[in-house]
């Protein structure tokens, strides 16, 4: 049985966040009724719940419009499909099979432990620890991490404007057969602008993307170069060179890779 | 005369997805992006990455149609693959947190009063926004989850339960706490 008011705390905190069971609202109601301490307790848990609706999330909407995302997820589907298959776990009756050798091995060596005791120490002394890596190369490897990660972040920075061309952004005001490529052809220049900042050729880690970075980059320098409000013709077209070198997917693919 | 063609159902349109029709997961995209977003934000408290979670979620849900129970009901199972992953990159970040970056120094106690000139509402809102976020993002996993989807998404103790597989009344308790651990943590905020 709770004494004191630790049978009412939980109801009352539930009875603030509109959850408590019908069935006990009676009982809960008519103790808050006589309680001053309860009473300040529900609207003390009411009034912070009230300030935490408004924190925008209850009426957040997505930041991309719904057909990049549908694009996007389809490219993920597609390149987890084409992936190479994930080293499997051997299979259970693998697993059994392997454990009973090596009980066996072990039944075999403790039972003829006893003679063998006298070549125990002529065992070889164990091998001398390796010296600890040098800095310079744990500075390499991080570099090149950072490399891989910075490339990384640059194509999917790049995925994200490209998916919004196959999607098709939103008509321009206005003007018939024209889209509303403002937004892309501008974020396509500052990819641009930075790829040479963000992308290091010359790591070892990255080159392996170069032909990714290259059709990337042809394809964001024909986004840079259309007009704020351009021609859904272009755009389209735009859409089927993509297709064509499945850039998406290559991105995606290449993504993973450089992300570890 | 036939009348208007019924929307699929959710079960209708992930049969579909388990037959290889694609089509079928764009209305089931449009039907729960929004909710999915929603629980994803309230976790991780930024909308990159939680739009990386949903983006994850439809993949996975795609992925692993054919296991589907079709005893559950999809929007909660689409919120259960949702929510894990939020804790998946929540825990991701507070690794890469640990390890890259030292943490915000940004006084998590801050008094309003402190930070300057009386706020304009803009102002105010923002600060709630980052105490709320705080407030939610030093919740314990479970209770994180259990509070994200009571407050940003309106489950019932039961939906909450059947969507992470809990007892009905771990989810009282965990509200309970996650409710007055936000309080605590707001109570420097005029409402």
């Amino acid at each position: 049985m709770r004494l004191g008011h630790g049978r009412w705390r939980e109801d009352v905190a539930l009875l603030a966040a509109g959850v408590l069971p019908q069935a006990d609202r009676p009982a809960v109601d008519a103790h808050v009724a006589a309680c001053a301490s309860c009473r300040e307790d529900l609207g003390a848990l009411r009034a912070t719940l009230q300030a935490a609706a408004q924190d925008g999330v209850g009426e957040a909407d997505l930041p991309i419009p719904l057909p990049a995302l549908v694009t996007r997820v389809a490219a993920e589907i597609d390149a987890r499909l084409l992936a190479p298959p994930v080293r499997r776990v051997f299979p259970v009756w693998a697993c059994l099979s392997a454990a009973a050798v090596g009980v066996a091995a072990i039944a075999m060596m403790l039972a003829s432990a006893a003679p063998r005791a006298g070549r125990e120490a002529a065992l070889a002394p164990p091998a001398e620890a390796p010296e600890m890596a040098v800095d310079g190369d744990a500075l390499r490897r991080m570099e090149g991490l950072l490399a891989r990660q910075q490339a990384a972040r640059y194509l999917s920075a790049a995925q994200d404007v490209l998916v919004t061309v196959a999607a098709l952004p939103k008509p321009c005001e206005g003007e018939h057969d024209h889209v509303d490529m403002e937004a892309e052809a501008r974020r396509s220049r500052e990819l641009l602008a930075r790829r040479a900042l963000l992308v290091d050729l010359s790591d070892p880690g990255v080159e392996p993307a170069r032909p990714v970075l290259d059709d990337v980059e042809s394809v964001l320098r024909e986004v840079a170069s259309l007009e704020g409000c351009a021609r859904t013709r272009d755009v389209e077209v735009l859409h089927r060179d993509m297709e064509r070198r499945h850039l998406l997917m290559k991105i995606q693919l290449m993504t993973r890779e450089l992300a570890g | 005369m036939e009348g208007p063609e019924r929307p699929a159902s959710d079960r209708e349109l992930l049969a579909r997805l388990v037959a290889g029709d694609r089509d079928a997961l764009a209305p089931l995209m449009e039907r729960h992006n929004r909710r999915l977003y929603r629980i994803a934000l309230g976790y991780v408290r930024d909308a990159d990455e939680a739009l990386d979670v949903v983006q994850e979620t439809f993949v996975k849900a795609y992925l692993s149609a054919a296991r589907f129970d079709p005893a559950a009901e999809v929007g909660a199972w689409l919120a259960r693959i949702a929510v894990n992953q939020s804790i998946d990159v929540y825990r991701r970040r507070s690794r890469r947190r640990r390890t890259e970056e030292p943490l915000d120094p940004a006084d998590h106690h801050a008094e309003l009063a402190s930070e300057g000139p009386s706020p304009e509402r803009r102002v105010y809102g923002r600060e709630l926004r980052d105490r709320v976020g705080r407030a939610v993002a030093s919740l314990p996993e479970k209770q994180r989850a259990v509070f994200v989807l009571r407050h940003y998404d309106g489950r019932t103790l039961e939906e909450i339960a059947r969507t992470l597989d809990l007892r009905v009344g771990t989810v009282k308790s965990s509200l309970h706490r996650a409710v007055r651990h936000v309080r605590q943590r707001l109570e420097a905020v005029r409402v």
